[in-house]
Parts: C-alpha cells; sequence; structure tokens
C-alpha cells in the first residue's frame, strides 16, 4: 500500500510520527516534492480566495500527489490539553475534498486533548480502513511516538529543521536512529558550542570572528517559517545577517510560563506557543529584535501577532512584522529586513538613547 | 461600576431585562453605526474579524457614557470569540480605556460556575433565587423576540409597503423593551398577531399566493446584526422572499450559555446530525450550524440558501468550501456574501436582486438555474 502525504501544514511539526506509524506498519508514505511554482500556482487557483496562503499550498501539494493509493489526511484536533487548532486545520479534510475529488482519503481524529487513551482509540478505529490488526495498531502507535520524540530531542540538540526531517523522509535513515542515539555524524557546519547562555541554537551559524551578528527571534507558524518557496528562503536571508532564534528553540515551561501575561490562557496549541517564545524573547535582554512572519488570512495571528507586538512595545524591543501573500515579491521582502536590521544597527550604537527610540514596524503590511 | 455590552441585534433587549431584573447599574451603548465601526477599525488590526471591531467600538461609546466593565460571552474556542474578552480588555486599556471585562460562560461547562460570574455581576444584594428567576425571564424574553422576528420573516413579503412594516416592527420592540412580566410578554405577542392579521386581510387581494422561500445561514453575528449584513433579511424580504434564519439568539443562548439544557426556539442540536455526512466535526463558531441548516433548508425546499460571513471568519470559510458539494447534491442555489467595512449596501442590494431574480427564473426554467448558479458563485 502507497499512501501520499502533503508536505504541508501538519508535515512541518507532525510528519515523524506518522513515518514511523506507517513505517512500522509496512505501508509506504509518499511526500509530495518541496513547494514549488506549480504547486503554488495550482493551490492559488484551486483553493478558495478567502482562506489562508498555508491552506491554499496545501491544496496545491494534495493535487500534486499522484501515483498513490490514497492520501492520508488526518483531522488533528488538538496536540494538547486545553487547547485545539485552528477551526480551518479542524474543518481538514472535508473542507479540501473538492481540489482532489478522484482520490481515496484516509482520515481519522487526532485529539491529544482527551490524552494518549483517545488517540489510540482513534487509531484502531482507523485499522479496518488500512487492513491492519489491533496489534499492529498498537506497535504503530508506540514507532510513530518514539520517531516524534527523536524528532523533538534533534531539534533541541541543535539540529536544523532540514537535517532533522531529512532523516524521518528517508526510510534508510530512522533505521540508524533505531536506537534514538542520533547516531549519526553531526553536520560539519554545527558547533559543538551550540548551546550557549542557555540556549539552544537552531543551527545559527556562530561565527568566531569578531564580527557582532544582532540576534533576533523569527516567531510564526513552522509552516511558514520553514516554507522557503513561500517565504522565499527567509531564514537563510536571516542567517546571514544575523544569529536566528525560532519558536522551537524555547522549551515548553517558559512558554507556559509566558502565558500568565495573559488573563485567559491562549486556547490553540499553535498560537499559544508562538505567544509564549515571542513573548520569551520579548524579555530576553540578549534578543536585539523579533520578527513576526504572518501571512495572508491568519486568523490566530490576528491575534498573536497583536498581542506579541504589544508586548514588543511595552518592552521598547523592535518588532518587524511580515506578512507574506501570493503577491509578495523578493525585493520587497529583501528591503525589509534590510531596514529591520540596519534599526537594530542604529540601536545599537546608540544604546543611551534607547527610551526615546520608537521606531515600530508592527503593523500588519505586505512587503510588496 | 457601570456595566456594558456589545451589540448583536436585537440581543440587546434581552440583556437589559436580564440586568435591569438584577439592579445592576448599567449603560446600552448606542446602536451600531458607521461611527462605531470607525472607532472599532481605528482600534484594531485590519485582520480582526468585523464582530470585534464593533465590540470595541460599542465599548468606547458606552465608556462616554460612564461604562467601566464590560459583559460578554465567552468560550475555549476553537475560534476566535473565545479570545475576544482579552484581546478586548489589552486594547481598550492601552487606548486609555480601562474596562474591566465579565465574561459570561460557563467555566469547564459547569452552570454552577456560570451563576457564580452572574452572582459577581449582581452583588450580594441578590438572592440566589433572584437571580436564577431574572436568568430565567431574560431567557423566556429571548424566545420572545425570536417569535417576534420570525412573525415578521412571513409577514413582510406579503405586505406591499415596506415603511408600514418597518413602523410595526420599531413599534413592536418598543412594546417588548417595556414588557418586564411574562404577561407583558403574552400581550406584546397577541398584539402583533391580531395586528398582523387585520393588515393582511388589508391585502388579501394582491397577496403572491406563493413567495420564494430564501434560508439565511452563517456566522451568528451577521445574520443577527443587521448593520453589518446590510439589511439582508430586511431586503429579501422587500424583494417578496419569505426568510428563515439558521440561528436564532434563544437556540444560540440555550446551547452556549445554558449547555443545551434549553433548547431555544430554533433548537441547534438537529444540525450536527445532519451535517455529519459534510463536516464530521465540530471546528468552532457555527459552521456546523451551517452546514447543518443548508441540508435542512434543502431538504424542506426552500428554493435558495444565502451564506453571511465576515471576512477572514475561520469557521464559515471552512463552511464555504463544502457547501457547494450540498448544492451540487440538491440542487439548490447557494450564494456566499462576504461583509467587510468597506461593504457597501448596494453592492450588497444588487447581489440579492439578482439572487431572487435567478430563482424567480428557475421556477419556469430549471436549465436557467445551473447557469445561473455558476454565475452567481463567480469564481
Ligand atoms: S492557524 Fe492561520 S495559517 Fe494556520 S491554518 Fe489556521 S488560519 Fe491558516
Ligand atoms: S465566527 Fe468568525 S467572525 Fe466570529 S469570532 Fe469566529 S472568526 Fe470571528
Amino acid at each position: 500500500m502507497r499512501l501520499g502525504f502533503p508536505r504541508a501544514l501538519m508535515y512541518y511539526e507532525y510528519y515523524p510520527f506518522w513515518a514511523g506509524f506507517f513505517y512500522k506498519l509496512g505501508i509506504e508514505l509518499v511526500t509530495s516534492p518541496s513547494t514549488n511554482r506549480e504547486i503554488m500556482e495550482m493551490g492559488l487557483k484551486k483553493a478558495a480566495d478567502e482562506t489562508c496562503l498555508p491552506v491554499k499550498i496545501l491544496v496545491g501539494h494534495l493535487m500534486a500527489l499522484r501515483d498513490v493509493e490514497g492520501i492520508f489526511l488526518p483531522r488533528l484536533v488538538s496536540m494538547e490539553e486545553n487547547t485545539y487548532l485552528c477551526p480551518k486545520i479542524l474543518g481538514l479534510p472535508e473542507s479540501v475534498l473538492y481540489a482532489i475529488p478522484e482520490q481515496e482519503i484516509y482520515t481519522l481524529d487526532v485529539n491529544w486533548r482527551e490524552g494518549k487513551r483517545e488517540v489510540l482509540k482513534s487509531l484502531l478505529a482507523f485499522r479496518t480502513r488500512i487492513g491492519r490488526t489491533k496489534s499492529q495498531i498498537r506497535e504503530g502507535f508506540a514507532e510513530a511516538q518514539r520517531w516524534q520524540k527523536a524528532y523533538r530531542r534533534m531539534r533541541n540538540a541543535g539540529w536544523s529543521f532540514e537535517e532533522s526531517m531529512e532523516c524521518f523522509e528517508t526510510l534508510a535513515e530512522p533505521l540508524k536512529l533505531k536506537d534514538l542515539g542520533f547516531s549519526r555524524e553531526r553536520s560539519h557546519r554545527q558547533k559543538t558550542a551550540d548551546f550557549e547562555d542557555g540556549w539552544l541554537l537552531d543551527q545559527g551559524d556562530i561565527t568566531d570572528s569578531l564580527e557582532k551578528k544582532p540576534r533576533i527571534a523569527l516567531v510564526g507558524h513552522s509552516y511558514l517559517t520553514y516554507e522557503s518557496y513561500a517565504n522565499m528562503n527567509l531564514v537563510q536571508r536571516l542567517r546571514e545577517k544575523a544569529q536566528v532564534l525560532v519558536v522551537e528553540n524555547v522549551e515548553a515551561t517558559p512558554i507556559e510560563l509566558q502565558q500568565s501575561h495573559l488573563q485567559k490562557k491562549i486556547f490553540w496549541s499553535h498560537a499559544k506557543k508562538i505567544y509564549g517564545a515571542g513573548s520569551y524573547y520579548v524579555e530576553d535582554p540578549e534578543i536585539d529584535g523579533l520578527i513576526y512572519l504572518s501571512c495572508f488570512g491568519c486568523g490566530t495571528d490576528s491575534m498573536t501577532n497583536d498581542l506579541l507586538a504589544r508586548r514588543a512595545r511595552q518592552n521598547q524591543k523592535p518588532y518587524l512584522v511580515l506578512t507574506l501573500d501570493e503577491h509578495t515579491g523578493e525585493a520587497g521582502l529583501v528591503t525589509r529586513i534590510e531596514a529591520f536590521l540596519d534599526m537594530l544597527e542604529r540601536r545599537d550604537d546608540y544604546e543611551s538613547n534607547l527610551s526615546s527610540y520608537g521606531e515600530h514596524m508592527d503593523r500588519h503590511s505586505s512587503f510588496t | 461600576m457601570k456595566v456594558t455590552f456589545p451589540h448583536m441585534g436585537n440581543t440587546w433587549i434581552v440583556i437589559q431585562a436580564l440586568l435591569e431584573n438584577l439592579s445592576v447599574d448599567y449603560v446600552v451603548p448606542p446602536l451600531n453605526s458607521k461611527e462605531t465601526l470607525t472607532i472599532g477599525t481605528q482600534l484594531s488590526p485590519e485582520s480582526f474579524c468585523l464582530p470585534l471591531k464593533l465590540n470595541l467600538g460599542n465599548f468606547v461609546q458606552a465608556a462616554a457614557l460612564g461604562a467601566d466593565t464590560a459583559l460578554i460571552t465567552g468560550g475555549v474556542g476553537p475560534c476566535r470569540f473565545g479570545y475576544y474578552g482579552e484581546m478586548e480588555r489589552q486594547i481598550l486599556q492601552e487606548a486609555g480605556y480601562p474596562f474591566d471585562v465579565i465574561t459570561l460562560e460557563p467555566p469547564d461547562g459547569s452552570l454552577i460556575g456560570l451563576a457564580e460570574r452572574i452572582r459577581k455581576l449582581a452583588g450580594e444584594k441578590n438572592t440566589w433565587n433572584r437571580i436564577v428567576k431574572a436568568m430565567l425571564f431574560a431567557y423566556r424574553k429571548s424566545l420572545v423576540l425570536d417569535q417576534i422576528e420570525d412573525l415578521f420573516h412571513g409577514f413582510r413579503p406579503r405586505i406591499q409597503s415596506p415603511t408600514q412594516v418597518d413602523r410595526l416592527y420599531e413599534e413592536t420592540k418598543r412594546r417588548l423593551v417595556q414588557a418586564m412580566t411574562d404577561q407583558g410578554l403574552k400581550d406584546v405577542l397577541n398584539w402583533l398577531k391580531d395586528v398582523m392579521q387585520q393588515s393582511l386581510a388589508d391585502y388579501v387581494d394582491c397577496m403572491e399566493e406563493n413567495p420564494l422561500r430564501i434560508a439565511v445561514v452563517g456566522e451568528i453575528y451577521t445574520i443577527l446584526e443587521p448593520f453589518i449584513s446590510m439589511d439582508v433579511e430586511k431586503e429579501l424580504g422587500n424583494l417578496g422572499a419569505v426568510v428563515d434564519r439558521s440561528i436564532y439568539l434563544s437556540g444560540w443562548v440555550g446551547e452556549h450559555v445554558f449547555r443545551g439544557l434549553v433548547q431555544g426556539y430554533r433548537p441547534l442540536r438537529p444540525y450536527y446530525t445532519l451535517a455529519k455526512p459534510y463536516l464530521n466535526h465540530f471546528v468552532g463558531g457555527h459552521a456546523r450550524e451551517t452546514i447543518g441548516a443548508t441540508v435542512k433548508y434543502a431538504q424542506e425546499g426552500y428554493e435558495g440558501i444565502v451564506q453571511l460571513l465576515p471576512l477572514g471568519c475561520m469557521p464559515e470559510i471552512v463552511a464555504s468550501a463544502i457547501l457547494p458539494k450540498i448544492q451540487e447534491d440538491y440542487g439548490i442555489p447557494i450564494m456566499t456574501l462576504t461583509v467587510d467595512e468597506h461593504t457597501g449596501r448596494a453592492g450588497i442590494q444588487t447581489r440579492l436582486e439578482a439572487f431572487v431574480d435567478l430563482l424567480e427564473r428557475s421556477r419556469h426554467n430549471l436549465t436557467a438555474i445551473n447557469e445561473g448558479v455558476l454565475e452567481l458563485a463567480g469564481r
């Protein structure tokens, strides 16, 4: 059996889980290619105008999955206690079926809100769809969790997104990782001392040169941060000029602690993480500025961004919002990043005048 | 403490009754207007949903009348609505209006918790007994309000004079506001029915025997608030269509505030079953209600559906991606109208006229329907 898995949305955080699950069950999972022009255009053309960019990209990927017996598209309801995912993710797969009328869809609900047992129950109910036994499903579930955990550990240990995901993409790699001991050679670019000031750096190129690079935090949904086609290699561009920290570099405890600035906790799994990490970086004196990477049509970002922008204002932390949309041009992006980095530098030079420095770019605006 | 609350159509009539019976010091904000919207838009990022912008406008306008405490309903997701309270508090604070926000929601779904919140609002002077009575009366008033609105749905298309209907509607609301006993509520209803019967008798000769039936579905705020729907129901009525709507206030209160303990004038539960084949899970907001209601109206032989949503509304975007499937399965034309702060009345009017026109033509000619639907869908 050969199932397709779109390289979009939930791929960016949870692919290892499903890769492990299906690997154990002997079902081949094929991912769509990295986003390219064709995929993007199919998505933009076919998806509803009003929906957000990531859902449009998902539609493109679904259409790009050919030569498979079906497409696996679970409904992720919640990733942890007391939270949900956004309505558009809850509305999958039904709300994208129109794009792939010919395809067989394999789906199930995944709800961690109610705990592990509920998830297992849902997986067990799914077994008839893929013709597996209860005990096979149980083994698959265990393997899935192991892989997901391995992924998280790799990220925490400073492996980049691409580096870690590669292990789960190529089926030979996980075998090597079987004992989760990270037996693989570390990338040569990686410095051993990536554990700096208590932070885990996401492959930040820490050069030994005396030239001081600003430290910036890039926050936003994983499916935008690592969607290098849609964001025009933003992460790499930034790394040329700065040390970059991301949401995944902040651990669960500080994220939870940061919610105390709010009278009501954020109830979306991802927005909560983004807010917690962003707010943590706002407080951190070592961070020179924040960039919020958002996209057209994101409902939860409209709120998280507003909350974070306010935190940044209150703490006089430079803050920039980049809103990706389908018309985003490379030139505009580069100009805005450069202006921001320049500002950080100037700000650094005149540290003493800090309080009178009110330069903020925190309203939603596209950089077209 | 001076309490205020956001507008949503005629909801204020019911909340006013509740606060009045609890002897809470309150102020009703001025009705939604251009000014409300302008204030709200200035305070919000552009990508906020429209109801949130209007709420902010309401609060600022109420602050000018001395309000310092905002009473809102809540919930814990997954839609943005559940986070309005904290957003509003922070924005108002920063803009120089330090509001206290009291969220009327059953925390963890418990009704006792809800009663406790109301107690906080009502203060020690109120006995539990009085609080419960006030809540139940407010609920009964919402039932009557819904009935009144629905009576007008049937009345308007049959009366040739829109201004006459408008006048009667305003007069009825005035009477309803004043009715503070169960007998009073009954009297309003009976009076209204009498007046309507008489007027209908006057028009009996020129009445359309079999008017079009169109249902309005969608995001609750938009369908209940004529200011942002550009009076969709009224316009459709004036164009000669009998209108129904998926959600009435009491149904919403029953489901969300009383956790399904009471069902309201139009229960929401049946929608969930009907929605199943198309959307097998809640997604927040009222997407399931939109889907389920559309199926219901299609089955009941309604001739057209209008879906209303504010720009960027997450659950309704999900719903609108699914509606074409129902349109196909039942052959019922569905038109989606998205509104935002820039929406003009004329644009909506034109689209409604075109829609009604299409439905009328299709009564005579079935093929027109398919072509027309494609045209209207406009994708
Ligand atoms: S969280 Fe935002 S970007 Fe993600 S699916 Fe929801 S609306 Fe789209
Ligand atoms: S239902 Fe739509 S308009 Fe209402 S809060 Fe949710 S996203 Fe906003």
